[in-house]
């Protein structure tokens, strides 16, 4: 203490308390993210095998992709596909659900199944040494599956309860009812695991044949990322699905049924007791092969993905509104999905929606400027190289390519095509996908704190008390 | 359970990230070596703490900065303020504009973000590593120079209300979580939780900021953290060039002096909330320190009990009974004498008596009967998978580093604490069970939608 004391006394001058340099530093040289193509083959019976090698650390990540998910799923059957990949590991012709959840965990790893919108994925993550074993019970539960009527009604049981608790969270109850609000009956159109209605259809003949008629080879890639070559891989892919029979019927293509009435007026949902209002904008966009999905990409990004994109600017940061809101354009096989959603306070939703709309306004008027497209790009840039740092992250990346008919080496252009994107392309985009008539918007929340003030800027505003929702319907009513 | 750590931003899709990273990790039989963590370590004249990590597997780098305050150190009054201040470090300073960490981070291809716990406020970017430099700066900036004007205090504050709102209000479950610390805790500190209340937020003013800042945001109260694509000597001068000259008050940094008492009774509470379609029960226990030499065992019997799939809570009330659609089981280590917490989210239909004497009954089986071998074994490779997996990353390499160095006081920690791990035995298991388990008093929590009948 003395020291310290005298020391301050010597010194004429305040002392440096913090560091004194006024501005940033200089950047150094670019050092720019590098990918390897992956190595492509495949088996004679169609299975492709897509290989990533990276000897970092002794662990492998091997998923089975069937190229086809949730936008299978019949009309009357929303929920089937995930159901159906869920039941895998839930029994085979050799062992319980117990004996496979136990098998998976002794490998170190976890047996993750289940179907997005267009691709169905039986994972694990392992060390080395037991990616044999891993990939021995990947293909076990894929084609020996036993779908026991115990294990549906068990599932079954378990998704109507996880159901009944999203339905009353304000923020999920608004994103469901925003998709069903802006596709109609069409085939994005309904919660990913089904709803209350088409859960409890879901019957045993209707799971063994979605299994039948998607389960194939030729409709399915299987990737290894880490720890690995392609040689290796290659025989143990050979070992674990070479007996794996190609149906010698082709595979009929998924309908493209997309019933996209004009969205309708928005539509509050009333909850009493809700802590927030759940605010949930939703539109059709467009497919992943679309030629301007790189473009589309990076307007979303600028709109809103991120921390620093225009919706959260202005809706966080300038006004508190939110602890944040997201936009995302999700590009599937056949159509795409664009959507926007945030919480706010139940008093403040009008303001929220109206500030999204003033922003897409503006991305439409004119041209982002350069600086600004830049920041946004290295964003969306940065978010996908991080994507290549993990083994899961960068199969899922792979899957993605493969279950859209992508070619995989796709991967090593993503970073240059999202760099080439041009403030006017964006403005183009925008022109041409977003006009802030498509959007359906949904509130859900306490209604009595935002319906007046919404009602004034939406006269067909339309209010469904919370226990008259019916998501299997358009109109969102029983 | 549910470790939420309140953190500056949300998650959306692959834009930015939340972090539930997994620290124990244990071998068995699989020939696997896990590669070491190969760091340096420094201490600078004003007390900052550097820990460094090599590691040129992609051309970006990590720099975290860990600060020993967390919401324990919460001023009376201020439930909350801890977080709220970790939201105001991107508010700007001296010579960096608000939300300029931002410009320096995301708008380069990197990112950033922050987390709140109870013991611990951590701030960490990843960006290019040239980039590197520049974040030194920033952080350095920040730790020396905050200044934050009142009008984006204000937002930001409304900014962490809503996140408040989102977390506890809006879902389902957010109340019971955030009941298990005030249920669970008599004196410490613990027990405010760390998100705080709206009425206590709303107290805060900017001479708090300061006070708070000038109390807890010093060198010697810091881990700086940096690992990733770097030059050793070059970053070394960096971290001289921008730390050294922030001074070390000559004040001591107010540390948490309160001690928890033993359990002097068993309770049952009743929580209540809006929009809970499912009861849920939750069962708490005192535990010790994560410096404990417990700590391993006990992380081991959290394991068996709620990790996976075939975890024996899951297989038991989730799987065979269908009590439960959700169950969870942790050790919830903390610098301070910290929570064993068991929580089940009921099955349409089953009451939440049933539900609390399933859950107890499948604990307190593990804590008398021996675990098979293999089970043990199962667990052991799940948790060394679990933590390969968690360091394919310079983040995740420094959230290992930064992890041992907060909760056991030396970043070799995180090289040992495998080797402990793997030494855990049933009796081990069974031994802390016992201890803190069923020699110990517990807390009830029953979470029913407001309204409801009583059970």
């Amino acid at each position: 203490m003395t020291r310290l004391l005298a020391l301050a006394a010597v010194l004429a001058a305040p002392p440096l308390f913090a560091q004194p340099y006024d501005k940033p530093p200089p950047v150094g040289p670019p050092r720019p993210v590098t990918i390897a193509a992956p190595d492509v083959a495949t088996l004679d019976n169609g299975l492709r095998v897509v290989v990533s090698q990276r000897r970092s650390l002794p662990l492998v990540t091997v998923e089975l992709v069937i190229r086809s998910g949730t936008e299978t799923d019949p009309r009357d059957l929303a929920g089937l596909a995930d159901m159906t990949a869920t039941l895998l590991a839930k029994g085979t012709a050799r062992r319980t659900a117990p004996q496979i959840a136990e098998a998976a965990e002794a490998l170190g790893g976890q047996l993750d199944t289940g179907a997005g919108w267009y691709r169905t994925s039986v994972s694990m993550t392992v060390t080395r040494p037991q990616l044999a074993a891993a990939l021995a019970l990947i293909a076990e539960v894929t084609l020996t599956p036993s779908f026991a009527q115990g294990e549906l009604d068990r599932e079954r049981k378990l998704t109507l309860d996880a159901l009944a608790v999203a339905l009353r969270d304000p923020g999920k109850l608004a994103s469901f009812a925003s998709d069903r609000a802006a596709f109609g009956e069409g085939t994005y159109g309904h919660p990913a695991g089904g709803t209350p209605g088409s859960v409890a259809r879901i019957r045993r003949a209707a799971v063994v044949a979605q299994h039948a008629k998607y389960y194939r080879p030729d409709n399915a890639t299987l990737i290894f990322v880490g720890d690995i070559d392609p040689a290796e891989a290659r025989t143990l892919a050979q070992s674990a699905f070479g007996a794996w029979k190609r149906p010698a019927a082709a595979l009929r293509a998924a309908r493209a049924d997309d019933a996209q009435a004009a969205p309708p007026a928005p539509i509050v949902i009333a909850m009493a007791g809700a802590g927030q209002a759940g605010v949930a904008m939703t539109a059709p966009s467009i497919a992943r092969s679309a030629a301007d999905y790189y473009p589309g990409v990076i307007a979303n990004t600028l709109l809103g993905g991120g921390y620093s994109s225009r919706l959260n600017l202005e809706a966080r940061i300038r006004r508190g509104l939110t602890y944040g809101i997201f936009s995302q354009l999700e590009a599937r096989r056949q159509a795409g999905v664009w959507w926007i959603a945030a919480q706010t306070r139940n008093e403040s939703a009008p303001e929220l929606i109206a500030v999204v709309l003033e922003e897409l306004r503006k991305v439409a008027a004119s041209p982002p400027p350069a600086e600004e497209l830049e920041a946004r790009k290295l964003t969306m840039i940065g978010a996908v190289s991080r994507r290549f740092e993990t083994t899961e992250d960068l199969a899922g990346t792979l899957a993605s390519l493969e279950a859209n008919g992508i070619p995989v080496a796709e991967v090593t252009a993503t970073i240059d095509r999202l760099a080439a994107v041009t403030p006017q392309q964006v403005v183009d985009f925008a022109k041409a996908h977003w006009g802030p008539e498509a959007l359906a918007i949904v509130v859900a929340g306490e209604a009595d704190k935002f319906e007046n003030a919404l009602r004034a800027a939406y006269p067909g505003l339309r209010v469904i008390p919370h226990d008259a929702l019916d998501l299997d319907r358009a109109t969102l009513t029983k | 359970m549910k470790n939420v750590w309140w953190t500056r931003a949300r998650a959306a899709g692959a834009m930015l990230l939340l972090l539930f990273c997994v620290m124990q990790q244990a071998a068995s039989a699989p020939a696997v070596t896990v590669p070491p963590l190969e760091f340096r370590e420094r201490v600078l004249a004003n007390g900052l703490r550097v820990v460094t990590l090599e590691d040129h597997t992609s051309p970006t780098v990590s720099v975290q900065v860990w600060y020993e305050v967390g919401g324990k150190n919460d001023p009376p009054g201020r439930s909350g303020f801890a977080h709220l201040f970790e939201h105001l470090m991107f508010k700007g300073t001296k010579y960096l504009k608000a939300e300029q960490m931002d410009r320096l981070t995301e708008d380069v291809g990197g990112m950033n973000n922050a987390a709140t716990r109870e013991d611990v406020t951590h701030y960490f970017e990843v960006v290019p590593s040239n980039h590197l430099e520049r974040i030194l700066w920033a952080e350095a900036e920040r730790m020396g120079n905050l200044d934050v004007a009142d009008e984006n205090f204000k937002s930001e504050r409304a900014v962490v209300e809503e996140e408040y709102r989102t977390r506890v209000l809006a879902s389902p479950y957010g109340r019971f979580y955030e009941s298990f610390s005030p249920r669970s805790y008599a004196v410490h500190p613990y027990k405010r939780g760390v998100i705080g209340n709206i009425d206590e937020l709303e107290a805060a003013s900017l001479d708090d900021v300061r006070d708070f800042h000038r109390t807890y945001y010093r060198p010697d109260n810091a881990i700086l953290i940096v690992a990733g694509d770097f030059d050793p000597a070059q970053l070394d001068a960096w971290i001289d060039k921008y730390f050294a000259p922030i001074a070390k008050p000559a004040t001591p940094i107010p540390r948490v002096s309160a001690t928890e008492p033993p359990r002097a009774r068993e309770a049952r509470y009743r929580e209540t909330g809006p929009n809970v379609p499912l009861p849920a029960v939750a069962l708490t226990w005192a535990a010790p320190s994560a410096r404990s030499p417990d700590a391993a065992a006990l992380n081991v019997a959290a394991a068996l009990l709620g990790n996976g799939e075939s975890s024996r809570l899951n297989q038991a009330l989730v799987y065979r009974a269908q009590m439960a659609q959700e169950i969870s089981f942790s050790a919830d280590l903390r610098v301070d004498p910290g929570l064993l917490v068991a929580y089940a989210v009921a099955a349409k239909g089953t009451s939440p008596d049933a539900l609390l004497k399933a859950l107890r009954s499948e604990i307190v089986r593990l804590a008398q009967k021996p675990v098979p071998e293999a089970e043990l074994a199962k667990v052991k490779i799940q948790l060394l998978t679990q933590a390969l997996d968690g360091r394919q990353t310079p983040m995740g390499k420094a959230d290992a580093l930064g992890e041992a160095i907060i909760y056991r006081g030396d970043p070799a920690y995180a090289n040992k604490e495998l080797d402990e791990l793997m030494a855990v035995t049933a009796s081990d298991v069974q031994r802390v069970l016992r201890k803190y388990i069923l020699d110990a008093k517990e807390v009830t929590i029953e979470y029913v939608e407001a309204g409801a009948k009583k059970s």
